[in-house]
């Protein structure tokens, strides 16, 4: 009978009680009028025809179930009987608090994640009218190219769909006067961000209209955590100055503890965060349209808007803006503005990870509540004598039906409870297995949410297992049952074939699962595969940072020539110290799968343009040593060497990627060739004054956008013509990374003590940490896979166990008539083959519908990649067959004299 | 005083019997049967209605909700084919049955 039928079934009983009731209820009216025709009172009359009655409970069970307190008492009767039952069999009841408390604890554990990175909105008034800005250049399909203020200001004054907009500028920055210099995290922002984010300060005030200066204003906002760690939460900090990149700045307010900036950062929250026009020095000014060094802005969309209509209203106004200066934006260049919600920017990739991976948990709930309802069902087998009996002595249906479901239910909620307890215990081991830089990570916690979530899920898992042994029995005929009982068989047929359905969609649950995790892990391998482009064993980095003062008078290191001094003594000095090989400098897009870098337009000397794709490549500022030091080889010309510097004549070095680009036929020619950088117009660059470089060598690819990204062009600058500000150092070495990062610190605070070195890391820790994300995801799918193969294989084992003891009588009989045990092998494989079989067909099928939601995940395969489809599933049948042999072998081995008189 | 049970496995026989006349409600049937056996013979509310229901279920009687006489919404049995060949059957079942009761009773020594 079909689910749907039983389910009807239900609803008839149901109707069949309610005529029942008013049948009665009509023969008691009948005779009551009687009684008072024969002269009974009325009261009298009522009394005798219900007396008799008497006999039958029906009428007060219906009345009792129509009253709460009937309701309770009997609920509470269904929990007395169903914990009596559970503890009657512990073993049952601890295999099944273990299953489900694993299944409804992952569960538990990865909602609490999504809803704190995906469906909390974020902690600020109205947050879906907060947008990220970024612009684009569809030509080249380059995101986030920049803006610039001159942008900035028309989309504040102009667009009409801001209510405010800020610039975003992440900067390092070094805060001196303590101790020693620190680096620090700096939000450069216009006037407007707190109120645009309708922030309120914990101490103090924030900007005030006043501090919108075109340059940095004193007044800073300090985050809770600094105030802490710098000030000791001193409640009288508000009013003091303090030296960031050798600026006084005076603490205007500080920010509560929960406050946080709602996009990413450079390395970690933001520390202070600093107010300016963008308009004046440091900022290149005179303010032009084509300095586009504003990484992007956050704006506050008009009530009422939404976000196609205010990207529609932008679409129009960019239109307009190409058209007022076609310079500026040459229609080839396709400029465009996008609007992204922050939430969404925040969030980021990480959205199809944690669905996949709940996605994945969900499965192996599903897999637990199989086999749980297996085994409840193999378990109702010996029951159905207890259910046929109470059938027989007039129990309902419905009322045996809610008992059953009483007892399934009860053991999901303990187990529920037991799960809900463990994710609290071990939250803290638990979100160490996280990425650190999962965005939200500090929001997670446990509130009522998760709590309701945990119920409810408990709840359904117990109606899920519960269900279908539970009307499976109530079903049985009683008269079959009570026969059947007597003869010890206990499980019919048709149970039989549904204990097997069960284990076939148990499998084809765990071959979904382990075909994601095949696939994931395949990517990963393949990943793996990838050569960096550099040698990433025994290479040590750490970060300096030269200090910007907002006035130029006030930096020591405002001229080309004094930076590269600083830089050449640092790397004199570093290179001389004890277990240092090779000891090199770049800038911070030097360093590989750091953080993301942009693309520089160049034009190439006599070259023919590409009106539709301006050349552009990432650059780096590197020493001669650089490349020996990473260990990147040099296909054509020559490295750097040490006179070039500031005296010699200008000249790069450029990756294969974009030799192969420009040059195709033969990258070698590229040697020789000379360049500019700068924005292209009209066949020159917009800054003609800056120097033609020309080209003295191609090296060998460094992945620097990570393993996955196809490598960028890439063009490396001699850092001694072009000294940087920001700084990396690289240490080849066979030495302590840790004790090199004091050295080096020593090093350089000996040729200036004003400037911080941070972020002290090996190479290995930096790839291990850009492949973090990707492990995480994958760590889980594949321990979720694993342990969806264990569940599905103490299915398959225990339905096979159960069926062949139960037809012990029959292989007696089989074998005592001249079977062979072959034969009886044969038969019992045969039935665990067609099992696996339909569960491994139903499992591809799912697989092909559903891996392609990996898609972003997977690197250099396809979501239907054959040769993991076909492993996985061979892997799968012959562990599931396996657990199949095991008991059909046993069952071979019966002495027919036994397996006769079992009966 | 008290009066005698219906005998066991006699009561559906009663049922069929007094539906064969036409199609009457439950308490009809026990009105009947208690009138015409001048108050010999008593249903117990209680074991009528299970055993109408397993009737019913038998397919020998078809119930319908109709109105009685003083309309009040009553349900109404009435007999099936099958019921009609099942009182054939238990009526010479009865009659089998009582002519060997009387024939036991009548053997004098």
């Amino acid at each position: 009978m079909s689910l749907l039928s039983r389910l009807k079934g239900l609803l008839q009983i149901r109707r069949l009680e309610g005529d029942l009731d008013e049948e009665l209820r009509s023969h008691v009216e009948m005779r009551a009028a009687d009684n008072v025709a024969a002269g009974m009172s009325r009261a009298e009359a009522r009394y005798d025809a219900q007396r008799r009655f008497g006999n039958s409970t029906l009428m007060k069970e219906e009345t009792r179930a129509m009253d709460i307190v009937g309701w309770i008492e009997t609920t509470g009767q269904n929990l007395r009987y169903a914990t009596r039952m559970l503890r009657r069999n512990p073993g049952f009841t601890l295999v099944a608090i273990l299953t489900l408390a694993l299944g409804i604890g992952a569960n538990v554990a990865i909602f609490t994640v999504v809803r704190a990175v995906l469906l909390q909105p974020l902690p600020f008034p109205h947050p879906e009218q907060l947008v990220r800005v970024y612009d684009d250049m569809r030509s080249s399909s380059t995101h986030g190219v920049g803006m610039s203020v001159p942008e900035l200001w028309d989309l504040r004054d102009r667009s009409g769909i801001f209510q405010d907009i800020t610039a975003l500028v992440s900067a390092d920055a070094n805060l001196t006067g303590g101790d020693r210099p620190q680096r620090i995290e700096l939000l450069g922002t216009s006037a407007d961000y707190f109120t645009m984010l309708g922030a309120q300060p914990l101490l103090g005030h924030t900007y005030l209209p006043a501090d919108a200066l075109p340059g940095f204003s004193e007044p800073t906002v300090i985050s809770n955590a600094f105030w802490h760690r710098t000030f000791g939460a001193d409640p009288n900090v508000i009013g003091k100055r303090i030296r960031v990149d050798g600026d006084l700045y005076t603490i205007a307010g500080v920010m509560p503890p929960d406050f946080r900036h709602p996009g990413r950062t450079l390395g970690g929250d933001v520390d202070i965060w600093a107010t300016a026009g963008f308009a004046a020095p440091p900022f290149p000014s005179p303010v032009i349209r084509a300095a586009r060094f504003l990484p992007g802005a956050m704006g506050r969309l008009k009530p009422g808007l939404t976000l196609a209509q205010a990207q529609a209203q932008l679409d129009t106004f960019v239109a307009q803006l190409s058209r007022q200066f076609p310079d500026e934006y040459p229609s080839a260049a396709g400029w465009s503005i996008r609007l992204v919600p922050v939430q969404q920017d925040l969030v980021g990739n990480v959205r199809t990870e944690l669905l996949v991976l709940f996605a994945a948990v969900a499965f192996v709930l599903l897999i637990a509540c199989v086999n749980l309802a297996n085994l409840l069902l193999a378990r109702s087998a010996s029951r159905q004598r207890e259910i046929a009996i109470r059938l027989a002595i007039g129990a309902g249906r419905l009322r045996l039906i809610v008992q059953l479901l009483t007892e399934s239910i009860l053991l999901a909620t303990v187990s529920g409870s037991v799960a809900l307890l463990t994710v609290i215990w071990l939250k803290s081991a638990l979100l160490r297995l996280a990425p650190a830089d999962l965005p939200r990570l500090s929001e997670i916690r446990f509130d009522p949410g998760v709590l309701l979530f945990a119920f409810f899920i408990s709840i359904l898992t117990g109606v899920i297992f519960g269900l279908a042994p539970t009307l499976q029995t109530a079903r049985a005929s009683q008269i079959t049952a009570l026969r059947e009982g007597t003869r010890g068989s206990g499980s019919t047929k048709h149970q039989l074939q549904f204990s097997r359905l069960l284990v076939a969609s148990e499998i084809a649950l765990s071959l979904v699962l382990l075909i994601g995790a095949g696939l994931l892990v395949r990517s990963f391998w393949q990943l793996l595969q990838v050569h960096p482009g550099f040698e990433p064993h025994h290479l040590v980095t750490t970060k300096i940072w030269l200090a910007v003062p907002n006035n130029p008078q006030d930096d020591p290191y405002f001229t080309r020539e004094k930076r590269a001094a600083f830089h050449k003594e640092v790397l004199r000095r570093i290179s001389s110290l004890p277990g240092v090989e090779q000891a090199a400098l770049g800038n911070g897009a030097s360093l590989p799968m750091d953080f993301s870098r942009i693309q520089t337009p160049f034009l190439i000397e006599n070259h023919p343009l590409d009106i539709e794709r301006t050349p552009a490549a990432e650059i780096s500022d590197v020493t001669p040593s650089y490349f020996s030091a990473l260990k990147t080889p040099l296909i054509n010309g020559r490295f750097f060497t040490d006179s070039d510097d500031t005296k010699g004549q200008p000249v790069a070095l450029i990756n294969e990627t974009l030799a192969h680009r420009y040059w195709p036929n033969s990258p070698s020619d590229a040697v020789g060739q000379r360049f500019q950088l700068g924005r292209v117009l009209r066949g020159q660059t917009s800054a003609a004054q800056n120097p033609w470089l020309t080209i003295v060598g191609v090296v060998g690819d460094i992945k620097s956008d990570g393993f996955e990204a196809e490598s960028a062009p890439h063009i490396y600058v001699p850092l001694f013509q072009t000294p940087p500000y920001d700084g990396v150092v690289y240490l080849r070495t066979s030495g302590d990374p840790g004790t090199l990062g004091d050295a080096v610190r020593a090093e350089v605070q000996r040729v200036d003590p004003t400037i911080p070195v941070f972020s002290v890391r090996t190479m290995d820790s930096i790839v291990s940490t850009f492949l973090a994300e990707r492990r995480f995801a994958l760590d889980l799918i594949a321990i979720f896979a694993v342990v969806a193969l264990l569940l599905a294989s103490v299915g398959i084992y225990g339905v096979m166990a159960y069926t062949f003891s139960r037809r012990t009588n029959e292989i007696g009989v089989r074998i005592a008539m001249g079977a062979q045990r072959t034969d009886i092998l044969k038969m019992a494989l045969i039935e665990g083959v067609v099992t696996i079989a339909f569960g491994v067909v139903g499992g591809l099928l799912g697989a092909l519908a559903l891996t392609r939601f990996l898609q972003s995940m997977l690197f250099s395969i396809k979501p239907t990649d054959p040769a993991t489809f076909a492993a996985i599933a061979a892997l799968l049948s012959a562990v599931t067959l396996l657990a199949c042999l095991v008991p059909a072998r046993r069952a071979t081995r019966v002495d027919p004299l036994i397996a006769l008189r079992h009966e | 005083m008290s009066k005698p049970d219906i005998l066991q496995g006699t009561l559906a026989l009663l049922v069929l019997k007094t539906l064969a006349r036409g199609p009457m409600h439950g308490y009809g049937i026990t009105l009947h049967i208690q009138r015409v056996s001048k108050d010999v013979l008593r249903v117990e509310e209680g074991s009528l209605y299970p055993a109408l229901h397993r009737m019913e279920q038998e397919g020998w009687i078809r119930a319908e909700w109709g109105t009685s006489e003083n309309n009040r919404r009553a349900r109404y049995y009435s007999l099936r084919e099958a019921g009609r060949k099942q009182l054939l059957a238990e009526e010479k079942n009865w009659a089998q049955l009582t002519e060997a009761v009387a024939s036991v009773l009548a053997f004098a020594r």
